[in-house]
């Protein structure tokens, strides 16, 4: 009951934002502008392909590129839309409320974290959209889009989590976005600069996000992939958890 | 024949309650209890731990040492009884600053557990007895002082809590208003509502409590019933607890 009053609550804050809706707005322009862009070589270089027995199709060319723009945009879209979760609450006073409303840290974060999830699913299916609109002329290679997707979810789902446990630490918004994004960029390069320095080490490769985002995205779904990004959201999610029932605890 | 106690058993009930903040004993050795229908004016310098006091009845912040029972029921064990049982006004009555009050009001009951035909109909009939109609569609981060004050109040006695817990309520609130928190306190009262009322200001204690305790430095320094006719005394024995206090804290220098 509580979490559903979270959740509605959240909802709403992040609904009557105009942030949220001029972030919506400038992604989706830019995302409509890729697309053009990348049908625009999809069917320049039909006729090449037609030649090519098992050659890349729909989904390689157009939809998954786009859904890979999607998660660069991510990583500064996110952070902006999750700052004032907690910082914000924090800084208008209003999280004492929360708890003398009897509500426990773990709801409140729970509540905060799905609205924001679906307000980032809401933002993944309009971009879906642009690349399923043409879907009915082409032949898309169904599961290799649906593992794509099923990647982004699952990043979309680890960047909020980053940025809500960021948010916790703070009552600034500003310095719990750069946070988030510093973390987030952080994460998905941690094994770049062992790369470029020769060292092609398996543990420092599963620690990186790029690994696991980059095999959904090329079709292959694994249960390791999967893992790694329930176990950063379960982490971040605890974290933020425990931070709030501490300043219960410490005022 | 044994004799039966009358009084009725208290809805609050704090028991050596004790909590530092940042790095200083902020209240120590609390000990209080408030029956069904008692209005408790906490008052006490700045600093004394009124506010303290406050958000650990509010269910805010947990004490350090002793317990606070709730209609008999450990509140620290089980903090969920917030829920149903306090409504809180803090201090400067917070707001989230992008929805209406209407929203407000409505989030408020829905976190206390309200919903549907009940929740609207509660939400309506506080927007009107708060004069906070004209203000429903209004962002509560547009409204000034007084009117989230009046917001913060309504928040606050959605559910119809068995205690109410005011954090300076008459704060930039004009006399018309101060009028119409006072009846609104004795109303509360008289329907069987414990309120605990923190204020700077000695004569609203005089109009509106029955009883009146006075912090100082943590403690407890007085614990009595308060009669509208007798706020020299009140006066007096306030200026006593506080000067002593600061008499004392020279001497230590």
């Amino acid at each position: 009951m509580t979490l559903l009053a979270m959740l509605r609550l959240e909802t709403r804050r992040l609904c009557v934002q105009p942030l949220a809706w001029v972030l919506l707005a400038l992604s989706l322009a830019w995302l409509g502008w890729c697309f053009t862009r990348l049908l625009g070589e999809f069917l320049a270089g039909e006729i090449q392909r037609a030649a090519q027995a098992d050659g890349p199709g729909y989904v390689d060319l157009v939809a998954v590129p786009l859904l890979g723009q999607l998660a660069q945009l991510a990583f500064l879209m996110v952070p902006l839309l999750g700052m004032s979760t907690l910082a914000g609450e924090r800084r208008n006073g209003t999280l004492p409320l929360l708890f003398a409303a009897g509500v426990p840290a773990s709801r409140i974060v729970l509540g905060k974290y799905l609205a924001m999830l679906l307000w980032l699913l809401l933002w993944l299916l309009l971009t879906l959209a642009m690349p399923l609109a043409l879907a009915h002329a082409t032949a898309p290679d169904w599961g290799k889009l649906a593992a794509a997707t099923l990647g982004i979810v699952l990043m979309l789902a680890a960047l909020a989590a980053l940025t809500l446990a960021a948010s916790a630490f703070t009552a600034h918004p500003a310095i719990a976005a750069a946070v988030a994004l510093l973390l987030g960029l952080a994460l998905w390069t941690v094994n770049l600069g062992a790369q470029m320095a020769g060292i092609d080490d398996g543990a420092i490769n599963w620690l990186a996000m790029s690994t696991h985002e980059q095999n959904l995205l090329r079709g292959l779904v694994s249960t390791t992939d999967i893992l790694w990004f329930v176990l950063l959201i379960a982490v971040c999610l605890a974290l933020a958890t425990r931070r709030l029932a501490a300043e219960k605890e410490r005022g | 024949m044994t004799a039966v106690n009358s009084a009725p058993p208290p809805v609050l009930q704090l028991d050596h309650v004790a909590r530092r903040r940042a790095g200083r004993v902020a209240v120590q050795d609390l000990n209080l209890a408030l029956a069904p229908g008692q209005v408790l004016g906490l008052l006490g310098v700045n600093g004394a731990g009124k506010s303290t006091t406050l958000s650990m009845i509010a269910g805010a912040l947990r004490p350090d040492q002793g317990t606070i029972h709730l209609n008999g029921e450990d509140f620290l064990e089980r903090p969920e009884l917030a829920r149903r049982l306090i409504g809180w006004l803090p201090e400067r009555a917070p707001v989230w600053p992008e929805l209406s009050v209407a929203e407000h009001l409505a989030a408020h009951g829905r976190l206390r557990g309200l919903g549907g035909a009940a929740l609207r109909e509660t939400c309506e009939a506080m927007l009107a007895r708060l004069e906070l109609q004209p203000l429903a569609r209004r962002l509560a981060g547009m409204l000034s002082q007084g009117q989230r004050q009046r917001l913060g109040l309504a928040c606050a006695l959605l559910h119809r809590p068995a205690v109410l817990v005011l954090d300076e309520p008459a704060n930039a609130l004009d006399p018309v208003q101060i009028t119409a928190l006072r009846a609104l306190i004795r109303e509360q009262a008289a329907a069987g509502t414990a309120v605990i009322l923190s204020t700077h200001v000695l004569v609203e204690v005089t109009a509106v409590c029955d009883r009146v305790a006075i912090l100082h430095e943590g403690r407890l320094h007085h614990d009595g019933p308060v009669r509208a006719d007798d706020h020299a005394a009140l006066e007096r024995r306030f200026f006593e607890i506080a000067m002593h206090g600061a008499t004392a804290a020279a001497r230590a220098a």
